[in-house]
């Protein structure tokens, strides 16, 4: 075991401290040496007492621990931090000094700058912000004027340069297979090293314990009886490889493996924290990766996919929900709302412990603090991935489940983005011109516009209205604050599509209005249309589908004026002195006869009397162009096409182009939903829009109190050939997300690639090559074969990166079929089966033993896809969260009997009996399902109504099936649930007891038998 | 096809068969419980300590919202001589619901009580008269001003979710004192769970063992899934007792084709302490037992404090039939019934004060006349204070700058007060302490040294007081 030697050691460390009753802190080899070389230092040290001040010795001994003990943190190469520039690790570093100059001046300690800065007498620096004892800093004073003499020379080593040869950041090479070891070369290294350490290696497995093995471990569920004695039967040679490929078609097989992923990157259905909420669209994502994992899509892809498949896919819209994975972990609703600064940086750190784990096994998130305490990972380094997703905001995102429908929405909202900016290039191509022609065609002209004709109109402040002769109302007399003008008539037209609102100059309004605040602007808050059909005395306000106006003030568009909020409003402004026009649409053509009466309101209650002055009202028929065309556009109009200046022609083709596509988007279906993140999302806050990356600083010890530098997008800064700050990007958040996929997924970064390797592993063995699959830094477990992971990493790197082919290899190994049934020898030559010279039994996983009760039962619903199925009822609790009941929950509901992957994982409330058998918490990611066995669990396994559901109904098969013959009946159920045939000794007793309490008993009883419960 | 399982090697379980410990033997199950000492009836300290406890078991009492500490425990008299003047910050600070209002006093009188001379308020009457019994951290203070990251830090340490909560540690460290019953229960208030959910009671990242179990003390099966629903009459009674027999049996058959797999034997031995809970768990939830003195005494008698009552009962019985921690929360989240009192102290304080004030006073002193505050330590805590300031006119904001817990029984020095806040009682002056103080007292005084006990996870040792913690001997005995 020389390669595990380290290993044995900390074990041993750890028992021995055990027995003594100590749990001890693992330390790692470097201490201990540490701790050597400051007991040499120490006898050095004794005969060290009459030195002074200006020797190496004094230096050695009493200056340098107090400088790396105290200052090293901040100011070493080995740390990896710099703070200010300054490097007190070597005499170069303090004599050239950083930002602000020299640190020390040799001889004159009151003038040095790391003097004042320890004695915290300087205005600014005060270091280290805990000060040093009086002791400490009397013997720094005391090397400073005694010269300073430094005997470190020599430029310390870079810690990144250092720790690249830590196994997991080392080049990633492919390894030769040992030649004796066997034909797969997973084999090859394993019995190699069996053989090496001379160990004794069990036999293959029998076929059934195979079939249940690897259908459990692909599929998440046991296999038939009849696919158990297909298996048997099959003599073909490679019918082991075939039972493999036809076990990876299926798509069990993605529902399996997908429920691993949502383990390491904590993936849940609601909130989590103090707000537990519901996230109706997050099943969107589970959909997607249960897909993604069938189609085999390669592993760079599925990183890419998931960080950043906006960018790198637009027209791929049904592949949004790859983007729940940048939503999967937890969101704190009141701390967003009441705390916004620590909610983003601790909202951001979730997100960089989950990318950085899943991906690349490490523990950037440790550097929030302070630079990384074991591997290379500065400050700088985990802010950078922090300024990754400065810019996104959570909550549902819209997408396009149907491409074709996704296309023809971002052709459409790409065309409205060029209008709304007037790109001449879009709108004025030929691809838009013949549409822009029609459309101007189409315009209507005035002659669509019938005037109405006010029977009555009414100022709610009594404001002097009056009738002018082109049937406009004009306002006079004292302006009131606010007002609401309401108009009745009877309709000109029997059928009414929309009405115009004209807002006329008047050289009796203020700067000739149209409007009676002082500078002529106006506010109309609300625009309402009722019809009192006749004798009627009450009338709703119609529908309006749509408003438009020649001219918007900024953030005062016509939009605010049927919106049914009374605090926005439409206005003008600056372009007062002008008549302006708005058309409001009706969502339906109302018919009408000349018995009904026809009521506009204008409400204008933003106050400061920004009133309409002049107004008339008319009324079109048309369906057709009926909107308020801009000013500009109107004007354009006007001269004949030829003579129009390309000025004019743009304002035309956007004005008739913008109008096109929101007619075509109008038409389309409701984008579908996503609980995902990205520059625009829809949560209980409302619209999060960021999209523009907020502004990222170090934090001094995670401090929001006390920010450093500014630092834009990156990653982690180990490999020279693999840059981490992804500079030139332009301002906008999604390049950053696509900057970080195409480092995580870059051949050359040497952790992805062993990360997911080892991920593999761990699921199909139960315990990884390293055991801590989200942790390849120094406090993370080494490889036991270190060899055959960097073999199998690039096994996947280099080819189509699919992790089918890593399931073949591994499944068709002779490692794979060893018994577990082994003598105790042969388990106490490797207790904990690191080397894999046998079978591990393993306990099914939480969902696994639900849904093996289901196929066992014959009652599995195979239906894939579609919103998340809740086992409990749920009534409104004191907030927010709801209160979830489970425990009255019949399993005989619609749903049901799908898969656990496809139940309800409420984050903060979870499934009871989900949780007894080791459902993770995941408040964290969990890479590792740990394995515990309680008395609740025990209780919780036969008294859950879920298995005790199924028992009853596989008692009643059974029972149609044996036609009342008992011993016959627990032959089958023994068939079905265990996969073999029963012993005389079993039967009898099933029998016997199922005699005496029923079917339903022995079913029961099943359910709760290890044979079924683990997979040996 | 398999190798022979009967082999000449002996293995541990031969062994510990050899020993004469049948399957329900506490030891076997301890050394077979699971993947490693972590997993181990006596915890990862393999049922010792690192020096010698004064405390076994600890009933904590949770006050959910954040109680006020300055209409209760912290007296502060410059709030008349300041009330309405405008002396908060400027500023909403983070975790503040509102800005914050003009300095309010309280509503309540406030009176010395005891030798020791403790101020206390008028809503707690019957705390008052027990004051000479506890030990007061007068300044802890919080990271945050926000109900779901203050509740983890009390509860787990850390400000974000996926730790492991302080029940759960003690359950880790120290396993169980008595193995018929849960080691680690929560008593949640039945009108809801606290801020978090259950996130508050979990085991994160150690093993799903030692996350607290729900007791819902109304329901007439408290105990989840201890028994069948009554729907399912053959797993009830005598065939649910033929059943488990029969199971048990079939188990150790088949657990002897893998004669070391420790997993196996887990599940032997827990069947056969779920059995032993099945007997013993209604006993010990079983309030009608206790005389109408004691029920009285609780305040079972009376509407307002009759739940709050039944489960400080509840915990006593537990914790003397040894189960090791128990948590009694007061209050669901939300707007009303609990601490969180933004809109009005005087109406919305005294009546959540008085529900629990009778029942906290009675269960200390039933602790200590039947001898069990010798070795059990009572808590009163809450998540963070709230802000001398008003909200509205008549309320008081989220403070995490300083509020009051209390400590009582085992090892603790009666009568002690450590720590001071401001004048104004908005942030802690004197003697501050965070949770990882309070954690690290409480891990000292069950013979833990708090730096000692941790779990490798992520790339980190983790610790229940993370890189901090002192054990606050100012206020030990």
């Amino acid at each position: 075991m020389m390669e595990n030697s380290e290993q044995v050691t900390r074990r041993e460390v750890m028992e021995t401290a055990a027995e003594v009753g100590v749990a001890v802190s693992l330390k790692r080899r470097p201490y201990f040496s540490r701790v050597a070389v400051a007991m040499l230092a120490g006898l050095v040290a004794l005969g060290a007492e009459a030195r002074g001040a200006g020797d190496e010795g004094f230096f050695r001994e009493r200056v340098e621990p107090i400088l790396r003990e105290r200052c090293y943190g901040c100011h070493s190469h080995a740390s990896g931090t710099m703070e200010g520039m300054l490097a007190l690790d070597w005499k170069s570093g303090w004599e050239a000094g950083g930002d602000r100059g020299p640190a020390i001046r040799p001889g004159e300690p009151d003038q040095s700058l790391l003097i004042q800065a320890v004695r915290h007498t300087h205005a600014e620096l005060k270091m280290p912000e805990e000060q040093l004892p009086e002791s400490d800093i009397n013997i720094l004073v005391e090397w400073v004027k005694q010269g300073a003499h430094d005997p470190r020379t020599v430029k310390p080593v870079e810690r990144a340069a250092a720790a690249r040869e830590w196994w997991s950041l080392r080049d990633l090479l492919r390894p030769r297979a040992p030649l004796a070891g066997g034909a797969n070369p997973v084999d090859a290294f394993l019995n190699a090293r069996l053989t090496a350490e001379q160990l004794p290696i069990a036999d293959d497995c029998d076929r059934v314990t195979l079939i249940r093995r690897l259908t459990n471990d692909l599929w998440g569920l046991p296999p038939t009886p009849d696919e158990v004695a297909e298996f048997v039967a099959d003599d073909r040679p490679d019918a082991v490889e075939r039972l493999i490929d036809r076990l990876l078609a299926s798509p069990h097989y993605g529902e399996r493996w997908a429920r691993h992923w949502f383990d390491v990157i904590h993936f849940a259905d609601s909130h989590g924290f103090e707000h537990d909420v519901f996230r109706p669209h997050a099943w969107r994502f589970r959909d997607y990766v249960i897909a993604a994992l069938n189609e085999d899509i390669s592993w760079s892809r599925f990183i890419r996919e998931q960080l950043a498949v906006d960018v790198f896919w637009p027209e791929a819209t049904d592949r949004v929900p790859a983007l729940g994975f940048l939503g999967a972990g937890t969101y704190d609703h009141s701390a967003a709302v009441t705390a916004p600064m620590s909610f983003e940086l601790l909202d951001r750190d979730d997100l960089v412990t989950q990318v950085m784990g899943a991906f690349v096994s490490t523990t950037a998130h440790c550097a929030r603090c302070h630079a990384h305490k074991f591997d290379p990972i500065s400050q700088e380094d985990y802010y950078s991935v922090q300024a990754v997703f400065a810019g996104i905001g959570k909550g549902n995102i819209p997408f396009d489940a149907d491409r074709t429908i996704g296309q023809q929405r971002q052709k459409w909202q790409g065309l409205r983005k060029a209008a709304e900016r007037r790109d001449a290039a879009v709108l004025l191509a030929a691809e838009w011109e013949v549409a822009t022609r029609e459309s101007i065609q189409n315009l209507a002209g005035e002659e669509i516009w019938r005037v109405l004709l006010a029977e009555t109109f009414l100022s709610s402040s009594g404001a002097v209205l009056t009738r002018q002769v082109d049937e406009s109302i004009l306002a006079s007399g004292p302006p009131p604050e606010t007002d609401t003008l309401a108009i009745t008539a009877i309709s000109p037209l029997p059928r009414v599509t929309a009405i115009r609102v004209e807002v006329l100059v008047d050289d009796s309004l203020p700067m000739r209005g149209p409007g009676r605040a002082t500078n002529g602007n106006l506010h109309l808050s609300e625009f309402e249309l009722r019809v009192f059909r006749k004798g009627a005395v009450d009338a709703k306000p119609l529908a309006i589908r749509r408003a438009t106006a020649d001219f918007n003030q900024e953030a005062w568009t016509i939009e605010h004026a049927i919106d049914g909020n009374p605090k926005t409003a439409w206005g003008i402004h600056p372009r007062e002195g002008e008549s302006h026009v708005a058309v409001f649409e009706l969502a339906e053509p109302l018919e009408v006869t000349p018995e009904d009466r026809l009521m506009v309101v204008l409400k204008q209650l933003h106050g400061g009397s920004h009133l309409l002055g002049r107004v008339r009202v008319s009324l079109t028929d048309s369906a057709e162009g009926v909107f308020a065309l801009p000013a500009d556009a109107a004007k354009a109009l006007a001269v004949p096409p030829d003579e129009r200046s390309n000025e004019l022609r743009l304002a035309l083709a956007a004005a008739v182009l913008g109008r096109r596509a929101d007619d075509e988007l109008a038409r389309l279906p409701a984008p579908d939903l996503v609980y995902a993140a990205g520059p625009a999302a829809v949560n209980e806050r409302g619209t999060v829009r960021i999209d523009m990356p907020r502004e990222v600083r170090i934090l001094r010890r995670g401090d929001l109190a006390q920010p450093g530098d500014v630092v834009g997008p990156g990653a982690l800064a180990i490999w020279d050939d693999l840059p981490a700050r992804f500079e030139g990007l332009p301002e906008q958040e999604s390049v950053r997300r696509a900057a970080l996929a195409d480092w995580l997924a870059d051949a050359r970064n040497r952790l992805t690639w062993r990360s997911v390797a080892n991920r593999v592993w761990h699921y199909h063995f139960g315990q990884g090559l390293s055991n801590t699959p989200s942790d390849f830094g120094q406090m993370g477990s080494p490889p036991s074969h270190p060899e055959l992971l960097d073999w199998l990493a690039c096994e996947i790197r280099d080819g189509d990166q699919g992790l089918k082919h890593l399931h073949r290899l591994l499944c068709a190994s002779e490692a794979y079929r060893r018994s577990s049934s082994v003598p105790t020898q042969l388990i106490q030559a490797d207790p904990e089966n690191r080397l894999l010279g046998r079978g591990t039994v393993r306990r099914l996983d939480a969902e696994a033993i639900r849904d093996a009760v289901l196929r066992v039962s014959d009652a599995l619903d195979e239906t894939m896809t579609g919103p998340a199925i809740s086992h409990f009822s749920q009534k409104p609790g004191a907030q927010l969260t709801p209160i979830l009941d489970y425990s009255t929950y019949l399993w005989t509901e619609p749903g049901s009997r799908r898969r656990a992957v496809y139940g309800v994982v409420w984050r903060g409330i979870p499934d009871p009996f989900l949780e007894t058998v080791d459902l993770p918490e995941l408040g964290l990611p969990a890479p590792v399902r740990s394995f515990s066995a309680s008395p609740l669990q025990a209780l919780s396994l036969l008294n859950d109504r879920f298995l005790l559901q199924l028992s009853s109904e596989l008692a009643t098969q059974i029972r149609e099936q044996s036609a009342d013959d008992l011993r016959l009946a627990m032959r089958m159920l023994i068939h079905r649930v265990w996969l073999r045939d029963g012993t005389e000794d079993e039967v009898a007793e099933l029998a016997a007891l199922a005699n005496e309490h029923g079917l339903e008993a022995a079913c029961r009883l099943l359910f709760n038998s290890n044979e079924f419960l683990f997979v040996d | 096809m398999f190798l022979s399982p009967v082999a000449d090697g002996c293995s541990r379980r031969d062994v510990l068969c050899q020993l004469g410990a049948g399957f329900g033997s506490v030891v076997l199950a301890d050394l077979l419980a699971g993947e490693s000492r972590a997993a181990d009836g006596r915890g990862i300290l393999g049922g010792r300590t690192h020096h010698p406890p004064k405390v076994r078991r600890v009933i904590q009492l949770f006050m959910n919202g954040g109680a006020s500490p300055m209409d209760t425990f912290d007296y502060k008299p410059a709030l008349e001589k300041h009330h309405g003047q405008s002396l908060g910050p400027k500023e909403k600070p983070e975790g503040f619901v509102a800005p914050a209002g003009a300095v309010m006093k309280s509503p309540f009188a406030f009176a010395q009580h005891g030798e020791s001379g403790r101020w206390v308020s008028s809503v707690f009457p019957h705390q008052a008269k027990i004051v000479d019994e506890l030990a007061f951290l007068m300044a802890m203070a919080s990271k945050t001003n926000v109900h779901g990251p203050a509740s983890y830090m009390m509860n787990t340490g850390f400000v974000l979710p996926g730790f492991p909560c302080l029940g759960a540690w003690i359950s880790y460290a120290l396993g169980r004192i008595n193995e018929d019953l849960p080691d680690f229960v929560v008593l949640p208030d039945p009108r809801g769970l606290p801020y978090n959910q259950k996130a508050n009671f979990s085991a994160g990242f150690l093993p799903a063992r030692h996350q607290g179990t729900l007791i819902d003390a109304g329901k007439r099966q408290p105990v989840p899934f201890l028994f069948a629903p009554e729907d399912f009459e053959f797993a009830r009674g005598a065939a649910d007792k033929a059943t488990v027999d029969l199971l048990a049996r079939m188990n150790k058959r088949h657990a002897s084709r893998y004669p070391d797999e420790s997993k196996l034997d887990a599940r032997l031995a827990s069947a056969e302490l779920a059995a032993r809970m099945q007997l013993s768990a209604p006993e010990a939830f079983d309030v009608t037992q206790e005389t109408a003195a004691t029920q009285d005494a609780y305040g079972l008698n009376r509407s307002v404090t009759a739940d709050f009552g039944r489960r400080c009962l509840l915990a006593r019985r537990l914790i003397e039939r040894g189960t090791r921690f128990v948590q009694v929360w007061s209050g669901p989240q939300g707007a009303v019934n609990n601490w969180d009192n933004h809109g009005n102290i005087q109406t919305e304080l005294a009546p959540i004060a008085e529900s629990v004030d009778q029942p906290i006073a009675a269960l200390v002193m039933d602790l200590k006349q039947r001898g069990l505050l010798a070795d059990t330590l009572v808590v009163w805590t809450t998540e963070f204070g709230r802000t001398p300031f008003a909200q509205g006119s008549l309320g008081r904001d989220h403070n995490g700058g300083s509020f009051v817990t209390w400590l009582a029984g085992a090892g603790i020095r009666a009568g002690a007060a450590y720590g001071q806040s401001d004048e104004l009682g908005y942030q802690a002056a004197e003697g501050k302490t965070y949770c990882y103080d309070f954690h690290a007292t409480l891990l000292h005084l069950l013979g833990i040294d708090h730096e000692r006990l941790t779990f490798r996870t992520a790339g980190i040792d983790r610790r229940l007081t993370d890189v901090h913690g002192h054990v606050v001997r100012e206020i030990l005995a």
